[in-house]
């Protein structure tokens, strides 16, 4: 690895934590699409910006463009506010006209602004390591690793100073606004970070990126824990990881480096979608079936408690009366049998005293829905877990 | 009018007003759905608000809190403005104002309950979580502080908002219908637990839509359908009259006790 791919990695991965922990609240305030809006309504913020810097990394231009993301949440809330239209037609209504001010901006100045949209949206990471910083005539690194790098110093600053009313207002903004933390302040400072990250990361990596670094790795994160933190972690982990392997698969496939990246977020995502322990689609799916087996085997059991007719207790007689087909019966039969709840004699079946009395528990507590008394079943079966 | 026979026939009050509404007026989108509230809350009483839905009481707690800014009107705890007497009130809201997949647990979401007397950037520590797993316990939910709030069940999520509640050591208390969706034992368990806190001189403030039981739980009552009706002790003002001056329809409830 040379020092420019070093650097190029370092810059996305400080770029993937900066976007993950301000994502990480917009997706549990459930304002992903937020994220979209204000990545594109920086342009002309931008392009004004520009104007009066002639610096893409200037704090100023920095100010001034996530000044243009702050407008663009607040109309948002004007225009939702009218009770006209719901928030995402609001959305679509503000940052398409802002974003195309900022193009025609551009198309008008062509000649004095060396910005197009392409670069905008997608970035090039692949140049970062060219513009260097440099401090009396000596080079100090790339100046996006410098701008991302002070954006996050500051993200995280604020994180850990504020983590407690984030996580309060988020959670509950009634309660946080009687003990005295203000959720509009909290909501508008959070905000404002994802709009200076936005803008800060823009130019390494691209408005499009910059949103999917934010949302992804928070919703991937979102499906493996039931822990604030923990999620910040994960979602930290995962936008650092697929930066790296983003830009490792851009190598190989000689691609761009902000494609792979947004590539790899969406494999990661999928995966975890899928293959989530708990929230997962198909944890999801086993656990239905799951239950309903046990479901079967609990009426099974019930209706062996009822009747001391052997002719209802024949083997049979569970496809043929109770109805079910080979396969389910023998599945129930089968999951009994594993858990010492019947006995088969010449296919007459019977309870076990275990059987019994996981049947009068198990009928109790669907009654009364009580917890306490089932703790120790709720490892053997599903249907028991809430 | 009722404020006087409020301070006159009141055995339990102290004779301090923990809880002063004047003039009080709240719009949502410039529709008043509260009208000129007068209302005084003595110390020490535990009062159901009542009244259909819809009526504001939800609205009355959230002006009272500062959540909701009203367009008219003032409120005063203990004869200051709420922002300087914060920590004397604890709240819980009603259900379903949360988002119950947020990736937190029960204990974590009763330690929210000291945050307010901790202030801005201070974390909670040892203390903290001493306070809140005692009220868990208090609540009976201690076997369950570990579990996502969405994996309890409703009475469950309630008595943890109530835990939440009881860590603000208040002076206090403002519940939004905390028996909805409750189980008998659970409602017993709760009254209870309010009964406690009034006999240690607290004040409780409850929503409550079981009108049956409103003689049996609490010893003061504010009637309220968009104005004030009626607000004074249970026995003297509980009667069918006002229920049908709130409720519109022809009340019938005979009283026990
Ligand atoms: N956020 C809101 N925006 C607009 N109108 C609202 C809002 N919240 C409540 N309202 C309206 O204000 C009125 C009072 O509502 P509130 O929630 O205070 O009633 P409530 O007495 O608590 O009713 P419930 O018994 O159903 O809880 C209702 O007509 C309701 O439709
Ligand atoms: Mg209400």
């Amino acid at each position: 690895m040379n020092s420019a791919q070093i650097e190029i990695q370092l810059i996305a991965s400080l770029v993937a934590i900066a976007c993950a922990i301000p994502g990480t609240f917009l997706v549990l305030r459930k304002m992903a699409m937020i994220s979209d809006a204000i990545s594109h309504s920086i342009l002309p913020g931008l392009v004004i910006g520009f104007f009066i810097t002639q610096d893409l990394n200037s704090p100023l231009l920095i100010l001034l463009a996530a000044l243009t993301g702050i407008i663009t949440v607040v109309l948002v809330e004007r225009i939702q506010k009218t009770g006209l239209v719901k928030e995402d037609t609001a959305i679509g209504l503000v940052f398409p006209a802002l974003f195309s001010i900022g193009v025609i901006l551009i198309a008008k100045n062509a000649n004095d602004i060396h910005l197009d949209v392409d670069a905008v949206l997608l970035g090039e990471l692949a140049f970062a390591p060219f513009d260097r910083l440099i401090i009396a005539g000596a080079d100090i690194g790339p100046k996006s690793l410098w701008v991302i790098g002070t954006i996050l110093a500051i993200t995280i600053g604020l994180l850990i100073a504020f983590f407690k009313e984030l996580k309060i207002s988020t959670f509950d903004a009634g309660l946080a606004a009687s003990l005295g933390f203000s959720p509009a302040l909290i909501h508008y400072g959070l905000m404002t970070m994802a709009s200076i990250t936005t803008v800060g990361a823009f130019d390494a990596v691209g408005a499009i990126l910059v949103v999917a670094l934010m949302i992804a790795p928070a919703a991937s994160a979102y499906l493996l824990t039931t822990d604030l933190k923990k999620m910040l972690g994960l979602a930290i982990a995962f936008g650092v990881f697929s930066a790296i392997s983003g830009y490792w698969l851009a190598h190989w496939l000689d691609a761009s480096i902000a494609g792979s990246i947004t590539t790899m977020l969406g494999i990661l995502f999928l995966i975890i979608y899928l293959f989530a322990p708990n929230k997962g689609l198909i944890a999801v799916m086993y656990r239905e079936k799951q239950q309903r087996t046990e479901v079967s085997l609990l009426t099974f059991l019930l209706h062996l408690k009822n009747h001391s007719e052997e002719r209802e207790r024949h083997v049979n007689h569970l496809q043929e009366h109770i109805n079910w087909q080979k396969v389910r019966a023998k599945t129930v039969l089968d999951l009994a049998l594993k858990n010492n709840m019947i006995l088969i004699n010449n296919k007459i079946v019977s309870l076990t005293q275990k059987g019994d009395e996981f049947t009068s528990k198990a009928i109790d507590y669907i009654i009364t829905n009580e917890d306490a008394q089932i703790e120790d079943m709720k490892d053997d079966f599903f249907l028991f877990r809430g | 009018m009722e404020n006087k026979i409020v301070e006159k026939s009141s055995p339990l009050s102290s004779g301090n007003i923990a809880v002063q509404v004047d003039d009080l007026t709240v719009a949502y989108n410039y529709k008043p759905v509260l009208w000129d509230i007068d209302l005084e809350i003595p110390e020490g009483v535990l009062m159901a608000i009542v009244g259909p839905n819809g009526a504001g009481k939800s609205t009355l707690i959230k002006a009272i809190l500062g959540i909701l800014k009203p367009i008219a009107g003032s409120v005063s705890i203990y004869g200051k403005p709420y922002d300087e007497q914060r920590k004397l009130v604890a709240y819980v809201p009603q259900k379903g104002s949360v988002d119950w997949d947020f990736p937190t647990t029960a204990l974590d979401v009763v330690m929210m309950g000291t945050y307010g007397s901790l202030g801005w950037i201070k974390r909670p520590g040892q203390k903290e979580k001493k306070a809140a797993l005692e009220a868990l316990e208090k609540v009976g939910m201690l076997p369950f502080k570990g579990r996502q709030i969405s994996q309890l069940s409703g009475g469950q999520q309630q008595r943890i908002f109530l835990a939440r509640a009881l860590v603000q050591d208040a002076s206090i208390y403002f519940m939004d219908e905390p028996f909805q969706g409750v189980d008998a034992t659970t409602e017993v368990a709760i009254i209870n637990i309010l009964k406690d806190l009034r006999k240690a001189g607290k004040t409780v403030i409850v929503v409550h839509h079981d009108l049956q039981t409103v003689p049996e739980y609490f010893d003061w009552v504010t009637f309220l359908n968009v104005k004030k009706i009626a607000t004074g002790p249970v026995k003297d003002i509980f009667n069918d009259d006002n229920l049908t001056k709130t409720y519109g329809i022809n009340y019938k409830v005979s009283i026990q006790e």
